[in-house]
């Protein structure tokens, strides 16, 4: 049908693909710069070698990827950084979902201050943020205080993967609660009225009526904050006392300290296609929703 | 003429004129930022360009000497800096990827009086400075200096303890130290013995990663014994009024070498030459030990006695030669066992 309708529009000027493509091309030719570029060097850094000085040899080869893949450190790299992040991005959907609903729910100029509240912490950098988790988790800390006052041995709060699943999860609360809120749009509180009129639990309400329809934003949601925990380096470094091993900190490692530049390539690389197959389970699970 | 362009005709004509007495030529020396640059910056760079006045130094900081050679890869057509800085394990890199050009007698006559520790060979750089590694505490919870780096491993210290672990070279000097010290004899075959007795310490230890430097927690009282360099153990010293305290126990100590290395087809020519030269002359390293506690790499500097008790110059019978470049092939092993061995003994 569109095919046949074409030559017609044709006739008047561009046709609507012509149109589309033009309104794209800055946005293309920006990420072809920013984005695929880059992306194209890291693949090409992955397939040289490096000396166990850490000297480049400018090559062409499979060997890093082989090493790579081959040492079972890096599959419990893989292993660690998914667990972590899904983990993360659950209690973070847990902690953020009814934050999101009272806000969706909220209006006029309480919504707005309330709004306000959720985006300021974005106004402030994360490793600021970190260091005020240092403050609140260290063993000096205000709740290791708290549990003395009361005469509560603390526990390690900091330095392992308590610390960076803590620190990850309040940051990345904002992403999650604004994602929700953007999703939330097919939620009309008639719908819920119609479900309670017919003689629905609160419960069943929740269970049959407002989850599925804020699936879509969860699902959003879920997605920006695996990549962005997955993705997370400084947070897991400060908080995670050289306890904690994910592919962003090793990749960090690789880059910055043993100076193995095609290892954090290949790591790189490996991080891109998690991303890839987190966004076709997205897609995925979207079409399913609808 | 507007007043504009009588304006500019004039500072045209003021550049002009002083050009012929102010630089001839401009440098950039690329090095640590932070405290080192500062340092560096009042005891080397600016007496220097007093003795020359016709040469502008830059000084380009930089966080660690990995930084500094991705951005010599980076400008390897089009090098922006004359002079570097660096780890010595890092400059073996550089050299190996043809960054640098060799420094001798030819270039900087001053090579002639270095130690022979500094002169490394098929590095193209030369020693500029000497660190050890030493034991940090905190002068307010320990009262007498450590006798032995075990005393991290005391059950009194639990999660009191920061040590920068591997891959930072902190880590990999400890393990050196500890292996000698139980009866290793070549590290670079078997680090074995030293992977056990960190794994000893390794329960004790608050966080392998202190941030932003070992010191601070130190000097806070958040943690009370680490391990460190000596040279910015001492200053923190004395800005902390005597709160953090360095020590080299006896199973020993370990130097660090930060080499200056003369990039190839720098910008600033013989300039550079000179600046190196100057770099390593015994006026220069007097004044950067008696500024930072760096032991000299000049053989002829006459350091303050004050000073001097603050560098390892006085114990180097407790020194462990480490040959840093051959350590680089086997390090990758020696972070699997770390990882294997000692971080599982901290969870």
């Amino acid at each position: 049908m569109n095919t046949l309708a074409l030559p017609a529009r044709e006739a008047r000027g561009m046709s609507p693909a012509a149109v589309a493509m033009w309104l794209l091309l800055p946005i293309a030719l920006v990420n072809a710069v920013g984005f695929l570029w880059p992306v194209v060097n890291l693949l090409r850094m992955s397939l040289n070698e490096s000396e166990a000085t850490g000297a480049l040899i400018d090559t062409v080869s499979l060997a890093t990827w082989r090493n790579v893949l081959t040492d079972s450190f890096t599959l419990e790299l893989i292993g660690n950084s998914i667990g972590v992040s899904l983990f993360i991005t659950l209690l973070t959907l847990v902690a953020s979902y009814p934050i999101a609903i009272y806000l969706h729910r909220s209006s006029g100029l309480w919504r707005t201050v309330l709004l306000v509240l959720v985006i300021a912490p974005l106004l402030t950098s994360a490793v600021v943020r970190t260091y005020g988790w240092i403050a609140i988790l260290s063993n000096q800390g205000l709740v290791a205080n708290l549990l003395a006052a009361f005469g509560l041995a603390p526990p390690r709060l900091m330095f392992n993967l308590t610390g960076v699943v803590i620190g990850l999860t309040e940051i990345l609360m904002p992403y999650m609660i604004l994602a929700l809120l953007s999703g939330f749009g097919r939620l009309d509180p008639r719908y819920e009225e119609a479900a309670l009129t017919l003689g629905a639990t609160p419960l069943k309400t929740f269970w049959r009526v407002v989850l599925p329809l804020t699936a879509p934003g969860m699902a959003l949601g879920c997605l920006l904050c695996f990549v962005l925990a997955i993705s997370s380096f400084v947070t897991p470094k400060l908080l995670g006392g050289g306890r904690v091993f994910l592919l962003a900190t090793e990749i960090y490692d690789q880059a910055i300290v043993t100076l193995n530049w095609p290892v954090a390539a290949t790591l790189s690389m490996i991080v891109l296609v998690l991303f890839g197959a987190a966004l076709a389970l997205y897609t995925r699970a979207l079409r399913r929703i609808a | 003429m507007t007043t504009s362009v009588k304006l500019a005709a004039a500072i045209l004509a003021l550049g002009l004129l002083t050009q012929g007495v102010r630089a001839q030529s401009s440098i950039t020396v690329m090095g640590y930022s932070g405290l080192f640059q500062e340092r560096y910056t009042k005891a080397v760079v600016e007496p220097f360009m007093r003795a020359h006045p016709d040469i502008q130094v830059t000084y380009f900081p930089l966080p660690s000497s990995a930084a500094m050679l991705g951005n010599l890869r980076a400008q390897k057509a089009a090098p922006q800096a004359d002079v570097v800085i660096m780890d010595v394990s890092v400059s073996k890199a550089g050299t190996d990827e043809k960054l640098f050009d060799k420094i001798d007698e030819s270039n900087a006559p001053n090579v002639r009086d270095l130690y022979p520790a500094a002169r490394i060979p098929d590095v193209a750089g030369v020693g500029v400075t000497f660190d050890n590694l030493v034991m940090l505490y905190n002068a307010e919870a320990v009262k007498e200096p450590p006798a032995s780096w075990m005393a991290m491993a005391d059950k009194a210290n639990e999660g009191k303890v920061v040590i920068p672990g591997i891959p930072d070279i902190q880590g990999v000097s400890l393990v050196i130290i500890l292996n000698k010290a139980n009866g290793g004899t070549d590290y670079l075959k078997d680090v074995s013995k030293g992977i056990a007795a960190m794994t000893e310490i390794a329960p004790n230890v608050q966080t392998w990663e202190p941030k932003p430097e070992v010191y601070v927690p130190i000097v806070t009282g958040q943690a009370v014994l680490g391990a460190g360099w000596n040279a910015r153990a001492q200053v923190n010293n004395q800005t902390s009024g005597g709160k953090l305290k360095a020590a080299i126990p006896q199973e020993g100590t370990v130097f660090q070498i930060n080499t200056i290395n003369l990039v190839a087809n720098g910008p600033g020519g013989e300039a550079a030459k000179t600046f190196v030269n100057y770099a390593l002359s015994p006026e220069a390293q007097k004044a950067f030990t008696e500024s930072m506690f760096y032991a000299p790499t000049n053989t002829k500097a006459q350091i303050s006695p004050e000073a001097l008790d603050r560098t390892a110059v006085k114990f180097m019978d407790k020194v462990i030669p480490v040959d840093w470049i051959a350590l680089a092939k086997v390090r990758e092993s020696i972070g699997e066992q770390w990882r294997r061995r000692v971080l599982p003994a901290s969870r």
